[in-house]
């Protein structure tokens, strides 16, 4: 197709589509942000609040922010977008699937940027929590910012405490209080339960992410940290968290069975329909907002030690973004992880601000001391390990995902659920691996 | 321009040659034209690149494309969540026609007739194919909520409590199946009121006057005069059934356990979820080749119903 | 008139059979039960409530409210949504009606070698739904220079075989003298087209319409995949901004008003015309 022709449809849709906006004598660059609405239609406003100011105060530059749903359909988009030729400037990437983007070479490392601005990657990364650095810093190339993250928290109704006559200060802080508290807050109606004591959400994404907090608490990793060729699905620490939560279901019966969505999880607990539930950080606001009662919230209990996975997501530049789209990208990238703005989202949230220096700014340490919520979930972070990413994260994910729900419906075993789940990983993996660890030199 | 009215004065008058395109064929296929350009475009041409694709695949991580053989078909057919996807496909398939297409005949014979009260309830059962699948979703998820959602809660007030309605294995396709009826059996039910007007008045006289029954005429007037319209809806149902997949999108993304995967959801995870084009392709062929065998056996009916044969 | 003395009517005799009146009954049942959604999204949207157990009541035990709508609507651009699906629905339509009636009146009334071949390439569309080809279509879109704009989530449906069908079914209908008398008069094939068949074959066109602007005003994973730009979204894309959120909770009542939002203006246009609708549907003669 010659470019005259393209040009001529692409003047026609255009003229067709929109009404042709003025023309400016000197042009500012245009960048789009894809990013991901978290919880509700509040944030996708101050979203565009945030990136209204960015323009005011960057002239040269126009951002665009665009909505692009979910984490899994923001990755989706991500790619149709680069397929259609028009990689988006920057994304908001969930945080777990960087390294697959890298392997597949769909986004590019940031050190030259980072370079240009005089700092080495340790001074720039030195910025954000530790725990982060693990999804963003890959093969020790930045290839993503921290943007707004989270670990999974465990809410308590106080009220419902009192009401069994336990103490409302002390939370349950390993898998025996978990049990023995869930056991005599569930509430019966002959055999029909009428409360739960305990829920956990496990769909899509949000399973895998609560099943990798269980057995990082058992003492287990779920992933090599190092390399994205292995998962140990089929191992004691997984074996431990797993039979745990289906125990809670089928033994104990303080905990519904079958698959429990995100959404179901909060709306029960708010309903009064369950005591105790873990849920992201990132829920924090909303629970905060709606909750009708006092609640109490704490570290995921543990078994062997404390220990949680981060969740959330980083700003990403894909591959194909070059010359002053990347240079405006970078400025947003820096503008949108600063301090303030970083302490501002994450308000509005209830995620944590990634940008440790957030936490000193006078408005985020009046708000910790109002809401002590926000700071426990905070404290956690001291405790955190890198989210699992491998190579093909999504399916090697949903491999184990579709065990899960099988064992919490009740139609296999955890150990059978675990074999199978390994297998079908190890399947996924099998090109990376034989073309990486077991690529071996021949001569 | 004169010259262009001359030459085609000259083809009118005179005699066309056998080589030559007779001047009605020319007329059809420029009417034909516009239609088959944007065929082209949107249908032929991306079977083309499926079946390309098909046959290709990344060799390398994170490599060009290249040729592979059979193997993306023979991965596919080793999947056992593909095979899932296709067992759910057909359960589906006959769990959801055969019930809206006999809901729809029902609605259509009770409301026949023209009357205030009726277009009130016509109008009632076509709501649901008003509102976008994905709108119906959302509200479909909150029905199927537990605990507190629209069904579990008032079952709670009858002290019974019901099932995982998304959540459970056994379970989940069944709930989905119910939200297609209800979405799709208004819309069959506007193809029977057509196919009722077919049917005329005496014929049932004549029944009655014989001392047929309501179901022996139904078995032996309606039934038969409405066989084109049945094997019509038929087709369009089944067709719905691959085609139509943003409630699982919505409601369970095709878990648990792949229990409500269906094959449309199937291709479109291994495209974009394990980023697998060539074994995406491969799924796309067989659900078209499924969809063609649809077409196919009921290709008569079609015909029918468009009148190429009858006419 | 009584449900009973209509159950007789519909099925064209007046006896005192009792089936039929059962099968009457049991429909008005079964709507009953049709309107169960509905009704919970009416009492939901003005729920000044959100997320509480009393969500799922279908009697509306509260001081209603508009909070829900005023929350949906700022989370949205509404207005420039429904413009936009406005434009993808009747731009499609329009072209489709050039489309199918020209393709449609050349397999009604003209004979030319490679018809049946033709007959069946358009065939091939009825099964090949855009939805199938999502992959392949969204790069044929980006080489066509379309991709983010409203043209390029319309262009694949230019072309529909199914209304090419239908069209060429009511042409068939109409009596060849009609046309030949224009052709005495010298009327062109456009004018004949446009004059005598376009004319009686309004209730096809109708149906037609019908489910062509319905299918498209409601779609939702196309649109989503081929528009970027937050000026361009359709209605469907603009509700899932607040109705399917990454992480965390549902705010029920937001959704159910959003919801009737979006919904809105077809169920409106329904209620109006309905009878018009459902009439040209039932006269279309699609069997």
């Amino acid at each position: 197709m010659t470019t005259t022709r393209r040009s001529v449809l692409a003047g026609a849709a255009l003229a067709a589509s929109f009404a042709l906006q003025p023309a400016f004598a000197q042009a500012p660059t245009e960048i789009e942000l894809f990013f991901p609405v978290p919880v509700d239609g509040q944030l996708a406003r101050d979203m565009a609040t945030l990136i209204k100011e960015f323009n005011e105060k960057n002239p040269t530059i126009k951002a665009t922010p665009v909505y692009t749903g979910s984490y899994d359909e923001t990755l989706i988009k991500t790619r149709a977008a680069m397929k259609a030729g028009k990689p988006p400037a920057a994304v908001i990437m969930s945080a777990n699937f960087l390294l697959d983007l890298k392997i597949e070479g769909e986004i590019q490392s940031m050190d030259a940027l980072i370079k240009a601005d005089g700092k080495t990657n340790d001074q720039f990364m030195g910025q954000f929590f530790d725990a982060l650095h693990g999804n963003a810093v890959l093969d020790r190339q930045v290839y993503g910012v921290p943007f707004h993250n989270s670990t999974p928290l465990l809410y308590v109704n106080t009220d419902h405490l009192k009401e069994a006559g336990l103490d409302p200060d002390k939370l349950p802080a390993n898998w025996e209080e978990l049990v023995t508290t869930a056991k005599k807050l569930t509430k019966r109606d002959g055999d029909r339960v009428t409360r739960w004591g305990m829920m956990m959400p496990s769909n899509y994404d949000y399973g895998g992410w609560i099943l990798q907090a269980l057995t990082q608490s058992n003492g287990g990793e779920w992933f090599n940290v190092n390399y994205g060729g292995e998962v140990y699905y089929d191992t004691p620490s997984m074996l431990g968290a797993l039979t745990f939560w289906s125990d809670l279901v089928t033994k104990h019966k303080v905990h519904p069975a079958g698959v429990q969505a995100g959404g179901a999880v909060s709306g029960a607990f708010l309903a009064g329909q369950t005591s105790m539930m873990l849920l992201s950080t990132g829920s924090l606001t909303h629970i905060r907002n709606n909750a009708k009662f006092p609640y109490k919230v704490a570290f995921v209990p543990k078994n062997v030690r404390n220990a949680v996975p981060i969740g959330g997501a980083s700003l990403v530049i894909p591959t194909g973004v070059e010359g002053e789209r990347r240079k405006a990208a970078w400025t947003l990238i820096n503008w949108m992880t600063a301090p303030e703005k970083s302490a501002w989202w994450s308000r509005a949230t209830g995620y944590f601000a990634p940008n440790k220096a957030a936490y000193d700014t006078p408005e985020m340490k009046e708000f910790i001391a109002k809401n002590p919520d926000a700071g426990i979930a905070v404290k956690q972070l001291d405790v955190a390990k890198p989210w699992f990413a491998t190579y093909k994260t999504v399916p090697v994910r949903k491999a184990i995902e579709d065990e899960l729900a099988a064992v919490l419906s009740a139609k296999k075993t955890p150990k059978e659920a675990l074999v199978a789940a390994q297998k079908q990983a190890d399947e996924i993996m099998r090109p990376f691996v034989e073309q990486t660890a077991l690529k071996l030199p021949t001569n | 321009m004169a010259q262009a009215v001359l030459t085609v004065g000259k083809a009118k008058t005179w005699s066309v040659p056998d080589w030559r395109p007779r001047r009605t064929t020319v007329l059809a296929f420029a009417l034909l034209a516009p239609s088959l350009l944007f065929l082209a475009l949107f249908t032929y041409w991306p079977v083309v690149q499926v079946l390309w694709q098909s046959l290709h695949g990344q060799v390398r991580v994170g490599g060009p494309q290249a040729y592979v053989g059979a193997q993306n078909f023979l991965k596919l057919f080793a999947d056992p969540a593909f095979r899932k996807a296709l067992a759910n496909n057909l359960v589906y398939a006959l769990g959801t026609v055969i019930p809206s297409l006999v809901l729809a005949l029902g609605f259509a014979m009770a409301l026949a007739r023209s009357s205030r009260v009726n277009a009130l309830f016509r109008a009632l059962f076509f709501l649901p194919v008003l509102i976008p699948l994905v709108a119906a979703a959302s509200i479909f998820l909150f029905l199927f909520l537990p605990n507190i959602g629209l069904i579990d809660y008032h079952l709670a007030k009858l002290a019974i409590s019901g099932p995982n309605w998304l959540g459970d294995p056994d379970v989940a396709l069944w709930s989905i199946m119910a939200l297609t009826v209800w979405k799709n059996a208004g819309y069959y039910m506007l193809f029977f009121l057509a196919g009722l007007q077919a049917v005329p008045a005496d014929a049932y006289e004549a029944a009655i006057l014989d001392g047929a029954g309501p179901w022996q005429r139904l078995r032996y007037v309606t039934l038969p005069y409405l066989k084109p319209t049945i094997g019509f809806v038929l087709v369009i149902g089944l067709l719905n059934v691959v085609t139509q997949v943003d409630h699982v999108f919505v409601l369970t993304k095709g878990g648990p356990s792949d229990s409500t995967n269906l094959l449309l959801f199937y291709v479109y995870q291994q495209a974009v979820e394990n980023y697998d084009a060539g074994r995406a392709a491969a799924g796309t062929l067989v659900m078209l080749a499924l969809l063609l065998v649809v077409t196919a056996s009921s290709l008569r009916t079609l015909e029918r119903s468009f009148g190429e044969k009858d006419a | 008139m009584s449900a009973a003395s209509i159950s007789q009517a519909s099925t064209g005799v007046s006896t005192g059979e009792i089936s039929p009146k059962l099968g009457y009954a049991a429909t008005l049942l079964v709507a009953a039960l049709w309107m169960v959604p509905f009704l919970w999204m009416l009492v939901a949207a003005f729920n000044p409530e959100n997320t509480g157990a009393g969500m799922a009541s279908l009697v509306p035990s509260y001081i209603p409210t508009l909070a829900n709508f005023r929350e949906a609507w700022a989370s949205a651009d509404f207005p420039r949504y429904g413009l936009n699906t406005t434009i993808i629905s009747l731009g499609i339509l329009a072209v489709q009606i050039v489309t199918i009636t020209l393709a449609g009146y050349a397999f009604a009334r003209l004979e030319f070698p490679g018809r049946t071949l033709c007959f069946y390439l358009f065939l091939l569309q009825l099964m090949l739904a855009p939805v199938v080809l999502i992959v392949p279509n969204l790069t044929t879109i980006a080489k066509l220079g379309l991709y983010d704009s409203l043209l390029g989530v319309m262009a694949p449906y230019f072309a529909s075989a199914f209304g090419t069908f239908l069209m060429r079914q009511a042409f068939m209908a109409i009596p060849r003298e009609l046309e030949d008398a224009a052709l005495i008069d010298g009327a062109s094939v456009f004018q004949r087209i446009g004059f005598i068949y376009l004319p009686l074959a309004k209730p096809s066109l109708v149906a037609f319409s019908i489910v062509s602007v319905t299918a498209h005003w409601n779609e939702f994973l196309w649109p989503l995949m081929v528009i970027n730009s937050p000026d361009l979204r359709p209605l469907t894309v603009g509700l899932a901004s607040f109705t399917r959120g990454a992480e965390g909770a549902q705010a029920w009542g937001v959704i159910a008003a959003g919801t009737l939002l979006v919904s809105a203006p077809l169920l409106i246009a329904f209620a109006l015309f309905q009878r018009a609708f459902v009439n040209s549907f039932v006269s279309s003669g699609i069997k």
